[in-house]
Order: structure tokens, then sequence, then C-alpha cells
């Protein structure tokens, strides 16, 4: 019994159910704030800042949008000013100054329809560079934009001509470790995971898991590219070991089931990077632990480098919601805090303990 | 007949009956007694000892002590009074009376007991399960209580991170006042200092060492990021599958499907034909001849071409590709009906419709269309071209072709 009780618990610490469908929630760095985003039942969209009080949520701003949000990020914005870059159900791109909110800082209508996922990098202090931040859309194509260039994206990754296109559902920045490197890794919904350096201009990797790609994410998005997790439908999640390409064979991996159902997110805690949780279809969260290998590469038959994958440990699972866990945000501030928002229109801060033994 | 025992002895007094009787040497084991109230019958096979006592008896009260080759009764009266002798005499009826009645009253006791001992055994089980819960409850409440010992743990440490976050927040701000003032002191004191032209160094210093303190967590500079990146452009491309459709969109039985059938078609070539006996060996290879049949066609040659056909069906009936091309002979050959036919058998080996024979199905509803259209049947052959447009929206000769077939339509009605 003390085992288990040694082994990192989480806690669903407040919960808040909302009149509204939330997609997206991110804490508000350096705050015990966080930011939900969603549609309301009439069509249009909402931001809300909710602040922790005393174990209670309370609602410090409501804004109405004309369009629903499905996704933000705080990821390119610098520590002061706390920008949140939102994309939208109608494929626009704005940046908010939440103190005021009725007109966006930056705003471009980046693609055709909806976008489904963004991330930001070069902002709060962490890494080096220009800030950029990246959406990909059901149009097919993954576009980087800078928010001192109007109307045009810095980058733009779309099909070639006559190529049938497929929804990218996910985008994630990595590679980050000086001001000229930058990688994009993008998932698209016939399996396809995609690495782009934006040094080169070009692509650098490419695999298909053959079920769709709900979420990818890099570790860390400030250091030379380590590990790469891309979750997808039909409960499997492969973990991608990124130090070393070989030029056939790609990256090396390890790929595990759980979930049972779709899993949707993956998010690794910004205090270790071996330590991520990933949030099912059924209202579940699992927390993994992943170990590295003995040996981290290896010789193949003609004395070339290839990459071996290590192994991933489930440290705990909780099961919140009957509905799937669309979004979950680790805080950088509190080691463990995290708030998941799901498909039930309920919002939910959870604190996992014991991360610092794991 | 059981030996009647008559060598009994007794002794009483007030309120006890003692009666001995010996066993005879039948071990203790073999003895079974029936005591009632007005009866005790003791059977030791092959003795039987029984009487029928003089007054009433305390049964539940007396006692048997059997061992040591005698049995002793100790009999509780139930009136404290002598009895002349140890029996009663009555007549036969009412020994037998006694005696049945004995007997149910034994049997009664015996059903009794077990019910008793039945109940008994239950609940203790019930007890049993009972403490069991008990023990899982506490069990279970303690880990319980565990869990929101953590819980209460981790809310106070969220609380107090919560107020030092607020804390250093105010901090920051009274500083970036004190920064503020800070400044302004500075520069008037260097006019100050300026125009009074005394120890402007000292001042100064002492200035800035406020700014300073007011400086330690504020960057006063902001970094110098590197210009927007020049613009680039990446395309991509996405996997090709057999069926370019993602695991969730395929149409996988359709396609397994439409593969074994093809794989099938490849097998079935029917062999047993009298005439094939005078062709050469590469004659029966339906491939060879549906090459052949295509050069002829290329050729000019269509009558050539339409025995190839022929003969390649007659070899296998199952490859669309052989009937299509007849059917384009055909239409060389104006032999419109034929052309329909053939057309229309090709469409019907071409189920199911997958992407893969999509070029194939074009092909086949084009020609019968144009079949259809040189026969004035026009109707029919909007059909097929339209439903030819179905499979490629994008051929703009296809396009243009319905067209000309709707105007014509249009224009006879």
């Amino acid at each position: 019994m003390s085992s288990t009780l040694e082994k990192p618990q989480i806690i669903a610490h407040i919960q808040k159910s909302l009149n509204y469908t939330v997609f997206d929630s991110r804490w508000i760095p350096c705050s015990a704030k966080f930011v939900c985003m969603g549609n309301f039942a009439r069509g249009t969209g909402v931001i809300q800042i909710y602040e922790i009080q005393q174990g209670e949520l309370q609602l410090v701003k409501e804004i109405e949008k004309a369009k629903p949000i499905k996704c933000g990020t705080f990821g390119a914005t610098s520590l002061q000013q706390r920008h949140l870059a939102t994309g939208d159900f109608d494929g626009s791109l704005n940046v908010w100054n939440l103190e005021m909110p009725e007109c966006p800082v930056y705003s471009v209508k980046a693609h055709k329809e909806i976008i489904n996922s963004i991330d930001g990098v070069g902002g709060l202090g962490i890494g080096d560079g220009a800030p950029e931040i990246v959406t990909g859309s059901r149009d097919g194509t993954v576009k980087v934009w800078d928010s001192r260039q109007k109307d045009t994206p810095v980058v733009n990754m779309e099909p070639m001509e006559g190529e049938t296109k497929r929804d990218c559902w996910t985008v994630a920045f990595g590679h980050a470790f000086n001001d000229q490197d930058r990688c994009v890794c993008a998932g698209y919904d016939n399996g396809d995971i995609k690495l782009f350096d934006l040094r080169n201009m070009s692509l650098r990797w490419e695999t298909n898991i053959r079920n769709g790609v709900c979420s990818v994410e890099f570790d860390r998005k400030d250091i030379n590219m380590n590990k790469l997790v891309a979750t997808s439908l039909e409960g499997k999640f492969h973990v991608f070991d990124m130090r070393t390409q070989h030029p056939t064979n790609g990256f090396a991996s390890v790929s595990e089931k759980a979930h049972k159902s779709t899993v949707w997110q993956v998010r690794h805690l910004p205090q270790n990077r071996d330590v991520f949780m990933t949030a099912g279809g059924a209202g579940n969260l699992h927390l993994w632990k992943y170990e590295y290998p003995a040996q981290r590469t290896k010789k193949d038959a003609d004395n070339v480098d290839m990459g071996v994958a290590g192994s991933v440990n489930l440290l705990q699972n909780v099961t919140l919601s009957t509905q799937p866990i669309s979004s979950l945000d680790w805080s950088p501030d509190k080691q463990g805090l995290c708030v998941c928002s799901s498909f039930d229109q309920s919002v939910r801060v959870l604190i996992v303990t014991k991360l610092n033994t794991v | 007949m059981p030996l009647i025992v008559r060598d009994h002895t007794w002794t009483q007094n007030q309120n006890t009956v003692y009666i001995s009787v010996p066993l005879k040497g039948v071990k203790t084991a073999n003895v079974h007694v029936i005591c009632t109230d007005e009866y005790l019958k003791v059977s030791f096979p092959p003795f039987l000892f029984e009487i029928f006592l003089f007054g009433p008896i305390n049964e539940e009260k007396s006692e048997a002590r059997i061992g040591n080759g005698v049995a002793v009764f100790t009999l509780q009266k139930r009136t404290d009074e002598l009895w002349e002798q140890l029996f009663t005499n009555i007549d036969k009826d009412k020994q037998k009376h006694i005696r049945e009645q004995a007997i149910l009253k034994v049997q009664e006791k015996e059903a009794e007991k077990s019910k008793a001992k039945a109940t008994r055994i239950q609940q203790e089980k019930k007890y049993a399960l009972e403490t069991m819960m008990k023990l899982e409850n506490e069990e279970r409440d303690r880990i319980q209580k565990m869990k929101d010992e953590e819980c209460a743990k981790a809310t106070a440490q969220l609380d107090f991170w919560r107020e030092t976050q607020r804390k250093t927040a105010e901090e920051n701000e009274n500083q970036q006042k004190l920064q503020r003032t800070g400044t302004n002191n500075n520069q008037l004191v260097y006019q100050k200092t300026e125009r009074a032209n005394a120890t402007p160094a000292v001042t100064l210093l002492h200035n800035t060492g406020n700014t300073t303190s007011g400086q330690i967590s504020r960057k006063q500079k902001p970094k110098d990021l590197p210009a927007p990146r020049s613009a680039g452009c990446i395309k991509i491309s996405f996997t090709p599958r057999v069926f370019p459709t993602a695991l969730r969109e395929s149409r996988v039985p359709e396609e397994e499907e439409w593969l074994k059938k093809q794989a099938e078609a490849r097998r079935a070539v029917d062999t047993d034909l009298a005439e094939l006996s005078d062709l050469k060996e590469e004659e029966r290879n339906p491939d060879w001849l549906k090459e052949k049949g295509d050069k002829l066609f290329m050729a000019g040659n269509y009558l050539a071409a339409v025995n190839a056909y022929n003969l390649a069906i007659k070899l296998n009936r199952k490859i669309p590709a052989l009937f299509s091309n007849r059917a384009a002979c055909h239409l060389k050959l104006r032999n419109l009906h034929k052309a329909i036919e053939d057309s229309s058998q090709a469409l019907e080996l071409l189920t199911p419709a997958v992407a893969a024979n999509a070029p194939a199905r074009l092909k086949a509803h084009v020609r019968r269309g144009t079949a259809f259209c040189e026969l004035e049947l026009y109707v029919e052959g909007l059909q097929d071209y339209q439903a030819a447009l179905d499979i490629d929206p994008h051929n703009v000769a296809l396009q243009a072709d319905t067209d000309k077939i709707r105007e014509i339509i249009q224009g006879t009605t």
C-alpha cells in the first residue's frame, strides 16, 4: 500500500463547469491565472480569464469575439507583455493584449479554413531568436508568422500542385537552441508527421504512423531537439529519439498503446523533460516517464549511426470525466500544477504530487 | 424379536428416580435411548428394555449415563411424590399409542435441534462477513484520509505560492515606482549640480545607487531581436498508399474485394474447349492475345482486333479490359449495339467501384455513351457521360462533350 502512495498522485483540485464549449486552456506565465478559450452556443468566440483564490476559481475577465476560438498560445510574447495569440474557426490569427482586448495587436487572415493548432517560440524569455507563431489548419498548410511582418507568413508549408490536401491537426516548434535554428513539426490526419527545418527551408524528415496524428510536442523547444512525442487515434502514441537521424530509417521510436481511445494531447512537464502527461478520449489522464536506454546510439550494418529508443513507464493514471480531455497545460511556475479542459464544458485544475522524486 | 430385559434395578427419592439397566456386554456405541415424559426405551440389540413410567418425569432435566456395562438413568420427577412402583400396567393399545408418540416426539426434537444448528451457523457466517466488511471499510477510510491529507497539503502549498507571487508582483510595482521617482530625482539633481557646479560626481553616484537598486528584477534595455526571417516556402507531398486514404477513411473492404476479383480473373482461364487444341501455346494466353488485339487496334485493323479479343474472352471471361477494348473496336466498326453490350459487360466486371479501377470505368462509360449517342439515344448517352464526369470532374473534353449532348437533347425536345 505504501508503494502505491509513493507514486505521484493526480488530484483534481478545482473543477468548474462552464456554459460554453471550451477548446483550449493555457496558464498566463508568472501568475496564478489561466485563460480558457472556446465558443458559446450562439456561435461567438469567448476568452475567459480565471484566477485561483482559496480553492476556487474567480472569473477575472470575459471577452467575447465574433468567431469561435480554437487554440491559443503565449509562446511568442515577452514576459512583460504576455499577449495571447489565438487561432479561430475562420482561419484568422489574432494576437491580443488581454488588458485591452477590443482591438488585436496583430491580426491576419492566416488560412482559408479553421486553424486547428497553434504554437509559439522565442518569447517568455526562453530561447533565442525572433518570436514566431506557427499555425496548422484544415486546408493542409502550415504557416509561420512573425508579428513584425504584416499579412504574409515568413514560411509557408503547403501541398504541391495537384496534391490532395490532408488536414493538418497539430504543429509544434522545437530545436530553437540558437537564434538561427528552428524546426517545426506538423502532424496530419492521415498519419503523416513532417519535420521542417526553417534554417535550410526544407523538409528534414517525414514518416507515417498510419493513424491520424492528434498532437505532437518536443520535450523542450529551446534545446537541440531531444525527444518528440506524437499521439494519434486509436490510443497509440510514439516517442521518437531525435538526437540521431539515420539517412534511411529516420529517428528511432518506441510506441505505446494506452487509453483505449484517441489520445488527444501530450504535454511535457516544464520542470522535467522526461515526464509527460497524455489526455485521452475517455476522459482519462496518464502520467508517463521516459527512460533512456543504456546506449542512445548504435551502429547499423553499414556502420552508420542510428538511434536507440528507450522505454516508457506509466507512473499514474486517473479518470476525470466521461468526455475527452481536449487540452492540457502545465504551469511553468509551480511544478505539478496543471489545468485541463474537456468537452463536458468544464475546466479542472489538477495537482500532481511527488514529481520531484520521480 | 429382541430380548426383553427385566433385570433392571431402581431406587427413588422424593424428586428423582434412578434406574440402572445392565448392558449385558453390548458396546456403549450400540445403545440407543428414547425417553419421553412417561416412557423410557433403551434398545441395545439384541436386547430391549422399555417401561411405562408410573408418573410423569421432566425429560429435559433427566440424564443418562451409559458406560461400564451399565446404563444409569437419573430421571427428575415432575411431581414430588414417591412412586409405589416403577411402571404402570396399561393395556396394549395405550402402550402402542405411547410408543408412537414417543417416536414422534423424538423426531420433532431432532428436527428442532438441526434447525437451531442451521440458524446458529448462519448467524455466525453473517457475523464473520460483517467483521470483514468493517475491516475493509476501515482500510479504505485510512487510505482516503491519507489522500485527503496529501490534497490539503498541496492546496496549502498552492495558496502559499500564490501569496508569494502576489507579494513579488507588488514588490516589483513598488520598485518600478521607486525607479521612476529615482530617475526624476536623478535628472533634477544633475541639472542642479550643473548649475551649481559643485561636486556633481558624489550626488550623481548617490542617485545612481538608488536607481540600480530599483532595477534588480527588471531588464532596462529591451533585447535586440533578430530581423524577421526572409520568406520561404516549402512544398510537401503526402504519403502515397496503395489506396490514398487515411486508415480511418479507408474503404478497405471494397478495395480488398476488387483485388481479390482481379486475382481470380487472372486465374480463371478456361482451357478445355475443343477448338483450342490447334492453337499455339502463346495464343492460349489471354494477356498475349490482349496485347495482340491492342496492336491491331492501333494499326487500324479492327476486325482482326475483334477476333483476337474474342479468343481471349473465350479463354477468360473475367477480364474487364478485354470487353472494354472490344467495345472500342465495335465502336470503330460502327457495330453500336455490340459496343454497348461489351461496355456494359466491362462495367459489370468493374464492380466494386474503387479508386483503382476508376480510369477503366471512365473509359467504359465514355465508350458506351458514345455508342448511345451514335444511335441517337441521347438521354442514355448523357447518363453515361455524366457518370464519367463523376469519376473525373476535371476532364475538360468530357465536360465539353456532356454539354454538347445536353444542348442536343434540349434542342430536339
